[in-house]
């Protein structure tokens, strides 16, 4: 046995004099955390099935869409699906995503404490709620601009696409479209969510919010009584008109938001979003995250 | 509280806290020194609102506090980052292993992944969770959430870890392995340790020092040691003929009160050859023979010989 190169190491806990990040890493780690934990990733298999679907639901058009036009736009001719049609489609990937999948970000940390425990860390709430929307919000982006660079990158691929300049100004009018839709589901999850701890509660109260204004604000405007501008309460229809008219595209114009010009159209979905998040950081303010 | 325990890692002056009309402190007048330290009281004494502002998670109504030589109410995040806490509720995310919980955790508490993959290991094996690492929180006994939590509190290594009641529903075995890790952590790694509990037992087995609060306010603070020492003198204990032992006692010159099978007596140098002289004069059994002093709970009840 030699003994002159021998080192011992002492493998057991010690103090740490190494690195520390820096506060503002607290944030991007709760948020990179927050978007796997709702998409399922690093959990067992139950926690796949519905992000999972969704994703299903949002990227099966794109695919119909590219395989159309490489093999039977010639046969058939025109466009199957439109960048704005793209937006309207995947509403019900985000409904669905919305009610069902993002609630995991905001109910499970006040059931289990892990609020508490995140609040006693170099956290504070403003922190905790910005991390938990950014993870909640990448998330949503693989829905709503992931499959419009897909088809457009496909159709690049393919030779189908449009000229380099049309292309940077699709791509704009993708994230802009993309990032309000995601913006929009993600702001009311967050603010239904922040009312309960149970995740089926939460998806109870997305439901209605989404659907609800929908059916109480259209018999009214449509018997006359009430202005169009109600409709900007429907959020998916409000929405996904602001995206068509984003991709410069017009919608069938059988909904009363239609008649409504862009600038009340983006106010009212951005007044939603603003409104989502103030009731989220309001509910916050006065919750007793401590125990 | 001693002076020898400086620099200090809490100083509160006059500290207040109300919810509506209730007073949850009033006046909470401390300093606390490194070490193990002890925060006693009965449930609704106001310890867990001074963790509350220790941690910067409440606002106080009045006085100063400072803890690691800040204001948590103004540097609430920076006092955080420097601290480790494992909350008194058990419930923690139940599919995530110990591994990914205590990880996640260390990483929000700044330090950097590879840092805290290394620490989470050291800190598992160190609370003896080494070999169920790679076990579902959620699948795990009382015993070991206790552990994980102090994993938790632990593996970023802060400057000052709040324990919240870390023995609540712990068995005797357990509760004894608990307070020695506890102990170790505290002496071993030097790491200033304040526990919260209701227990008496568990800070005079392992604190340096106690703060005993009731109704907000602090009425014992102070090292161990020193709380405890009581007058100078001596306890003896016999088994019959006291009495006797009293009389032979006095007859030495020796202060001697008197109260059953029990007798105190005064200081002196030589107490302890006259009670050998006398007790093997009478032939009595001698069942306790100890300075004079006080259990911690003679000092929380203010009591004691």
């Amino acid at each position: 046995m030699t003994t002159g190169d021998a080192r011992l190491y002492d493998l057991g806990y010690r103090r740490y004099d190494g690195p520390r990040d820096r506060p503002a890493r607290a944030i991007l780690t709760l948020a990179e955390f927050t978007a796997r934990r709702v998409l399922g990733i690093g959990r067992g298999a139950r926690h796949k099935v519905l992000p999972a679907l969704t994703l299903v639901i949002a990227y099966l058009p794109a695919l119909a869409s590219v395989l159309y036009a490489v093999f039977a736009k010639d046969i058939v001719g025109g466009d199957l699906i439109t960048y704005g049609d793209y937006m309207f489609i995947i509403g019900g990937a985000l409904a669905l995503f919305a009610a069902l999948v993002a609630p995991e970000a905001l109910c499970p940390d006040k059931r289990t404490g892990m609020l508490g425990l995140y609040l006693a860390g170099p956290l504070d709430r403003n922190r905790y709620l910005i991390a938990k929307g950014a993870g909640v919000l990448s998330a949503m982006l693989l829905i709503t601009v992931g499959p419009l660079l897909f088809m457009l990158l496909a159709f690049f691929l393919a030779g189908l696409g449009p000229s380099v300049t049309e292309t940077l100004e699709l791509l704009v009018r993708i994230f802009a479209a993309g990032t309000l839709t995601a913006l929009l589901y993600a702001a009311l999850s967050m603010a239904v969510s922040s009312f309960t701890t149970r995740r089926a509660a939460a998806a109870v109260g997305v439901v209605l919010l989404l659907f609800v204004p929908t059916n109480v604000v259209r018999p009214a405007i449509e018997s006359g009584g009430a202005p169009n501008e109600l409709d900007l309460l429907s959020s998916p229809i409000a929405v996904s008109e602001l995206a068509y008219r984003i991709f410069g595209e017009s919608s069938d114009g059988s909904d009363p938001v239609a008649e409504l010009s862009t600038w009340l159209v983006a106010g009212g979905v951005v007044g939603t979003i603003l409104a989502g998040a103030a009731i989220c950081w309001l509910r916050y303010r006065r919750l007793e995250g401590f125990r | 509280m001693s002076e020898a325990r400086s620099p200090t890692v809490i100083a509160a002056r006059r500290v207040e806290k109300r919810y509506g009309k209730t007073i949850a402190l009033a006046g909470l007048d401390v300093d606390i020194g490194p070490g193990i330290t002890g925060l006693l009281g009965s449930n609704g004494a106001g310890k867990t609102t001074f963790i509350s502002l220790v941690l910067g998670l409440r606002s106080r109504d009045g006085g100063e506090l400072t803890v690691l030589g800040k204001d948590p109410a103004t540097a609430g995040i920076e006092v955080r980052s420097r601290i480790g806490y494992a909350p008194e509720h058990h419930d923690l995310p139940s599919e995530l292993s110990a591994t990914d919980f205590v990880r996640h955790l260390a990483e929000m508490h700044l330090l950097p992944r590879r840092a805290a993959v290394q620490r989470v290991n050291e800190a598992l094996w160190l609370v003896g969770l080494g070999e169920e690492r790679f076990r579902p929180v959620g699948l795990m006994s009382t015993g070991q959430r206790q552990r994980v939590k102090l994993a938790t509190a632990i593996a970023h290594d802060p400057e000052l870890v709040l324990l919240d009641e870390p023995t609540d529903g712990l068995d005797p075995m357990q509760r004894t392995e608990m307070l020695a890790l506890i102990r170790r952590i505290g002496t071993e790694f030097g790491v200033n340790i304040l526990l919260s509990s209701h227990h008496l037992e568990e800070a005079e087995q392992i604190c340096d020092a106690v703060v005993i609060v009731e109704s907000g306010e602090v009425v014992r603070a102070g090292v161990l040691a020193d709380l405890r020492r009581g007058p100078e003198g001596l306890v003896v204990e016999v088994d019959g003929r006291a009495d006797e032992l009293a009389a032979i006692l006095r007859a030495h010159g020796l202060e001697v009160t008197a109260d059953g099978s029990v007798l105190v007596l005064g200081a002196a140098e030589e107490a302890y050859d006259a009670i050998r002289d006398a007790v093997a004069e009478l032939g009595v059994g001698l069942r306790r023979l100890e300075p004079r002093g006080r259990t911690l709970e003679d000092v929380y009840l203010g009591t004691g010989t």
